[in-house]
């Protein structure tokens, strides 16, 4: 009888054991990246259905059990986590892996803002997401240049990515024009242009270019902001008169580098004149 | 006799309940995802009250969209919450989705999110999100798949006309 059961369990273990190794096993790739080939390991007999079923792709097979399935690496796009389900015989087995992003051949380079005043403290941000080449986040640590130069000077600066992103924060030049930001990684760069332009002006003054019976024209000097930047024309200059019996304002635009405004003759007057939060001389006019 | 019917009548209300809490899980499950966010490491720019409630507010219909999208091989409702490459991803998985004759059913049982980033100009802002999440994936009616797991998303959100829209969203290995 001892025997009997013996004989009886030794042959349900033999017959575990093979039945075990002739079960459906699907064996999923440990260190996938997307754009690189992989191979699935598909054990057992028959035929089945594969799906790979990644964030953004699926990938489905018929597949015949005993064979490693490949797949190309253009077909495997989609990086994060995966589930391969294997579909045999009304049963089904899954595994979930990962598939790490390739390297970065993308850059989103978002510049700000599009036009800036010069001689601004961290006036200008940078920021770049990496990604590859079927646009996959890149989330390893990659170093990024940024340069920013205006009329061939400048300032470079590189930048490590931090769960993705790489930004910068810089001051604008002192001289306008328009600057070139550009952002890079190995050969891939992405240029932005930010206009500088002339900041608030600087030792405003004006004088008295033409002088009548009835009235007399004030100009300014070319307005030019503090670092000798020409203010751009279309910038309101405002003029004021002060005189006994009222006053007068005149509002005028920077046309050619100059503003220019006429104002009625007076016995006695001050004309001011302003541009922004700028205040310029003043000048004591008087005698028709 | 009258011990007998309020026994009865106690086992149908039992039977009742155990159906519907199930049931209501469900229901609070799919139409809300339970998310919280803190703004506390966010830099270089401190985060708005107004920005910090519309962030909740919009992953959360993100996710909402995503899941809906996904159940019902129906990439409309992304079109309102996404953008972008995770618009152009998402919107191809249904498509593969579709062909392959399959869906996905996402219960998602809540998201612990962490802004990281939010740029100089206030037009973008990153998440990390570690999210419990049950997948199944139904070939016909048949689950052919399931499993819960907590996964790590990197998340980018970027203002647009009226909200913010999720344009990167990409799943990682926990560190």
């Amino acid at each position: 009888m001892r025997k009997l059961i013996l004989f009886t369990l030794i042959t349900a273990v033999c017959w575990f054991a093979v039945d075990s190794a002739n079960a459906d096993e699907l064996r999923v790739p440990q260190n996938a990246v997307a754009g690189q080939p992989i191979s699935i390991g598909l054990s057992g007999n028959g035929n089945g259905t594969l799906f790979l079923i990644g964030q953004g792709q699926i990938i489905k097979r018929e597949v015949k059990l005993g064979n490693d399935l490949q797949i190309k690496g253009e077909e495997l796009r989609s990086a994060g986590r995966w589930i391969a389900i294997l579909r045999s015989g009304g049963a089904s087995q899954s595994q979930a892996f990962w598939v790490q992003p390739g390297s970065p051949e993308n850059l989103n380079f978002l510049a700000r803002p599009s036009r800036v005043p010069v001689n601004q403290q961290g006036a200008i941000s940078g920021t770049v997401f990496l990604f590859d080449k079927f646009n996959n986040w890149v989330l390893q640590p990659t170093p990024v240049n940024f340069s920013l130069s205006v009329k061939g000077s400048g300032v470079t600066r590189a930048v490590t990515s931090r769960n993705g992103v790489a930004w910068i924060e810089t001051s604008s030049a002192a001289r306008e024009g328009a600057a070139q930001f550009v952002a890079s990684v190995g050969s891939a760069s992405v240029r932005r242009v930010i206009q500088q332009v002339a900041s608030q002006p600087c030792n405003l003054r004006m004088h008295v270019s033409q002088r009548t019976r009835d009235r007399i024209i004030v100009e300014t000097d070319p307005v030019r902001d503090c670092t000798g930047n020409a203010v751009p024309d279309g910038t309101i200059v405002t003029f004021t008169q002060n005189e006994k019996t009222g006053r007068s304002t005149v509002d005028a635009r920077i046309k050619k580098g100059i503003a220019r405004a006429e104002l009625p003759a007076s016995d006695n007057a001050m004309v001011s004149v302003a541009a922004g939060y700028t205040l310029g001389n003043e000048l004591r006019v008087g005698g028709r | 006799m009258k011990a007998a019917r309020i026994l009865v009548l106690s086992l149908g209300v039992v039977l009742a309940i155990s159906g519907a809490v199930p049931l209501l899980t469900r229901i609070l499950a799919d139409s809300k995802p339970n998310i919280a966010v803190n703004f506390d490491n966010a830099g270089p720019r401190e985060v708005e009250d107004t920005t910090q409630k519309a962030i909740v507010r919009d992953y959360s219909l993100a996710w909402q969209a995503m899941t809906t999208a996904l159940a019902n091989n129906d990439s409309a409702p992304l079109r309102q919450n996404f953008v972008g490459f995770a618009l152009d991803q998402f919107v191809q998985r249904v498509k593969d989705q579709q062909g392959a004759g399959i869906k996905t059913r996402i219960i998602d049982h809540g998201h612990k999110v962490d802004a990281i980033f939010y740029s100089k100009d206030g037009s973008a802002m990153q998440l990390r999100d570690t999210a419990s999440i049950e997948t199944q994936v139904l070939e016909g009616d048949k689950v052919v798949h399931s499993d819960q797991a907590q996964i790590q998303y990197y998340a980018v959100m970027t203002s647009a006309e009226d909200r913010w829209k999720l344009r990167v969203l990409e799943s990682s290995p926990e560190k």
